[in-house]
């Protein structure tokens, strides 16, 4: 299309048709101020505090197209008297008491006041009292400081596409709601915590970040999650000088989760509450005795004649390097790994599909970020979903079609006759593979059960149980141990967290874990993805890979 | 430069912006050389501020009767009204009653509260009486300047009484502008 001219005030521009009059105005660097407008959400006008003038009207910039021979106006008395007007109507509505709101300092509405000069209410004010709801085990609502931008209910729906936000009744007497009105603790919601992300006022906060810490104060690291193997961009802030993190935010700037994260990368991953494994601890006839660090490299040279070593997927790829560099490729993976059908395609494809096929994982519980993608599909777009399962599965309640892995012959007529069809499975047997390599009109998406099974595999590393004089377990997951031929060996594990089976062993390590360790891994696409090291631990804990580089002689120093 | 007549009250607020004003420290001096005159306050113990005060601080919020007399009072005797601040300009803390029935929050504070032994709900007409509503001054009385902030900073209020004092009228921004 050929581009339109227009003015913009009082001088010539050409522009393309089809952007908005916000967007023409931010390329031209003339700062316009938004409210209800929030750059991944649809636009849709509510506030008005983004009004400009043309030729004498008042317009939305936010939801209004460039048009030829538009004649804009951006700061003329009608229009910042007007979005004086609006900002003194929003003030007095609900309760904007600065002084007692968790996020004053860095609100959108007061940032608005203090740009427009606003020093007093013109109007009457703290006439109605508004509940707040603490039902929830993350965030708050407080109805008190709510504008009504409804940025909540487009996230919660468009991005995260869990639809548990809505609002009910008209004008002033709006209120946001979970659902059919219930309290938000008893809702659908799943916490992947994106509409506090977004809400500009301190209507929705995050309970833990409370009073930590604004992020003026904060020191932000991008990071991806690796709680499991979709690899969430975050946005970390950790407190300046201090040794904690403030809150996590989804990335919109990753090119894996587009601003997604769920319940476990934005809230788990903070309340991690396992007891860990403290020092070095070796077997003798008592017990364990604390053992010092300087004989630890010893011992570990010593047991390397006839030994073997065992990894899970909690491993990052520079440590499976050097264990495999040391152990002579004699390692092992504790769990399969593999994937039945290779993964082709990724997760910046999986939007605007006609046909999707959940198997044998529940995404409101895992994957969440691969669930928001689905559900945003299958419910905001009519996309039709397919959820076979042996277990519950709550997508179900969403879903076409539901079968249970017992009548896979009628579930695949119905998938041969769609055009395309995109498969996200989890377990799946010998045969329902080869049942499912047979339809020629799909696409397959592969969820590995550890974080980074996939960079197993690209290291060769095969589940196998082989018996040996010395065993080095590492890993974070220590289930497999209990199948292992390990009866007459000398057993080393190195790991995070206290576990039953470390009964089994003879030496014990305790390892750094989650914020307190870097390293890259591949995802389930099979991007190659940074965590980066955030925190110092709070315990006495070897950090895996410096002590693998001092084992082979890369660095001087591993403590 | 003739002088400046200053006068302030202290109604439902918490002395906080009062210490405030002191904590302009030296440049108080400065002021009062360039022509400010401390007349009727807390500060100086008088009561009633002389007719044709110039400028006219008032603290705190109108939660009772006396408060909405002498917020009056201020009113009809000083030419410029400044509400010193969050009480007084917003209403502020003060205004937390006003989502609870008067009788309720009394009965409350002096009667059963876990520390309170035969509590009784004072009735000497020497004490105001709550009004409905705790309210911010302008909605009383006219008010010319505001110093929001809780307390507002020596340095906003400093400039506020410069600027009058020079013959100019401020407008608070950037640092100086704060709701809390
Ligand atoms: S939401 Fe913003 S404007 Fe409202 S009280 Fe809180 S900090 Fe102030
Ligand atoms: S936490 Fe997520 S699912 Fe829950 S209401 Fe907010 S956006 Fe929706
Ligand atoms: S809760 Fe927050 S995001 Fe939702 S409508 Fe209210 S102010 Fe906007
Ligand atoms: S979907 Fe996975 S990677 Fe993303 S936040 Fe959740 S646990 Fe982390
Ligand atoms: S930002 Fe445009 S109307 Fe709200």
């Amino acid at each position: 299309m050929e581009n339109i001219k227009i003015k913009v005030n009082g001088n010539e521009v050409e522009v393309s048709p089809g952007k908005t009059v916000l967007q023409v105005l931010k390329d031209l660097g003339i700062h316009v101020p938004v409210l209800c407008h929030y750059e991944p959400l649809m636009p849709q006008g509510s506030c008005r505090l983004c009004v400009v003038e043309d030729r004498g009207v008042l317009k939305t910039a936010c939801t209004t197209p460039v048009e030829p021979n538009m004649d804009i106006k951006t700061d003329t008395p009608n229009v910042i008297n007007s979005r004086k007007l609006v900002l003194q109507l929003l003030f007095s509505e609900r309760n904007h008491y600065c002084m007692y709101c968790e996020v004053t300092g860095e609100c959108e509405l007061q940032d608005l006041g203090y740009e427009f000069g606003l020093d007093h209410f013109e109007f009457p004010t703290y006439e109605r009292r508004f509940p707040v709801d603490n039902t929830h085990d993350f965030i708050m609502m407080d109805h008190n400081r709510c504008v009504l931008c409804r940025r909540c209910v487009r996230v919660c729906s468009e991005v995260a596409g869990h639809f548990v936000l809505g609002e009910m009744e008209r004008g002033i007497d709006t209120m946001i709601i979970a659902d059919m009105d219930v309290p938000l603790g008893n809702s659908s919601c799943v916490s992947c915590g994106l509409c506090a992300q977004v809400c500009p006022t301190g209507a929705i906060i995050d309970k833990r970040s409370s009073y930590l810490g604004r992020e003026v104060q904060s020191e932000i690291i991008y990071s991806n999650c690796d709680m499991c193997p979709v690899g969430c961009g975050m946005e970390i802030y950790k407190k300046q000088g201090a040794n904690f993190i403030v809150k996590i935010y989804g990335d919109w700037n990753s090119d894996v989760s587009h601003g997604l994260l769920c319940k476990v990368g934005r809230y788990l991953s903070l309340y991690d509450e396992k007891d860990r494994v403290v020092g070095i601890k070796l077997k003798d006839d008592f017990g364990y005795r604390r053992l010092h660090e300087d004989n630890l490299i010893e011992i570990f040279k010593n047991k390397l004649n006839n030994a073997v070593a065992y990894v899970d997927g909690s491993l990052f790829n520079e440590e499976i390097e050097m264990i495999k560099e040391i152990f002579k490729d004699k390692v092992y993976s504790l769990y399969p790994n593999n994937s039945p059908i290779p993964t082709n395609i990724n997760l910046s494809e999986l939007d605007n599909k006609e046909f999707y096929v959940v198997i044998n994982a529940d995404l409101n519980r895992e994957y969440g970020a691969v669930g928001s993608i689905v559900k945003r599909n299958v419910i905001g777009k009519k996309a039709k979903l397919m959820v076979i399962d042996k277990e519950f599965n709550s997508l179900a309640k969403i879903a076409d079609y539901v079968f249970n892995i017992k009548d896979p012959n009628l579930a695949m007529d119905i998938l041969k006759k769609q055009k395309e069809v995109v498969v996200i499975y989890k377990d799946i047997t010998e045969e329902e593979k080869n049942l499912l390599s047979s339809l020629n009109n799909a696409k397959f998406l592969h969820l590995p059960k550890e974080t980074n099974s996939i960079g197993l595999q690209k290291y060769d590393i095969k589940h196998e149980k082989v018996e040996a004089e010395n065993v080095f377990i590492f890993g974070k997951n220590l289930e497999g141990i209990k199948d292992l031929p390990i009866q007459n060996s000398f057993v080393v594990v190195f790991t995070p967290y206290e576990d039953e089976v470390l009964r089994r062993a003879d030496l014990i390590v305790g390892i750094t874990n989650g914020f307190e360790r870097e390293g890259s891994f591949y995802n389930l696409e099979g991007k190659k993805l940074k965590k980066e090291k955030v925190l110092k631990p709070d315990f006495d804990v070897l950090d895996l890979k410096s002590f693998l580089s001092t084992v082979l002689g890369k660095t001087e120093k591993v403590f | 430069m003739g002088k400046i007549k200053v006068a302030s009250v202290w109604c439902e607020g918490c002395s906080g912006c009062h210490m405030s004003f002191l904590d302009m420290d030296e440049r108080l001096v400065e002021l009062i050389n360039k022509g400010l005159e401390i007349n009727a306050t807390p500060i100086t113990d008088l009561k009633i501020p002389d007719e044709g005060t110039d400028i006219g601080i008032i603290e705190g919020a109108v939660a009772t009767d006396h408060h909405e007399e002498e917020v009056k009072m201020m009113r009809e005797r000083c030419k410029i009204i400044v509400a010193l601040g969050d009480c007084a300009v917003f209403g502020g803390i003060p205004t937390m009653r006003n989502y609870i029935p008067r009788e309720e929050l009394l009965e409350r504070g002096y009667i059963t509260t876990e520390s309170t032994v035969d509590g009784k709900i004072p009735t000497s007409p020497e004490i105001g009486k709550h009004l409905p509503k705790t309210k911010a001054v302008n909605e009383v009385i006219k008010v010319d300047l505001y110093v929001p902030g809780c307390p507002p900073s020596a340095d906003a209020i400093y400039y506020v009484l410069k600027e009058v004092l020079e013959g100019r009228i401020p407008k608070l921004e950037g640092e100086l502008l704060k709701y809390e």
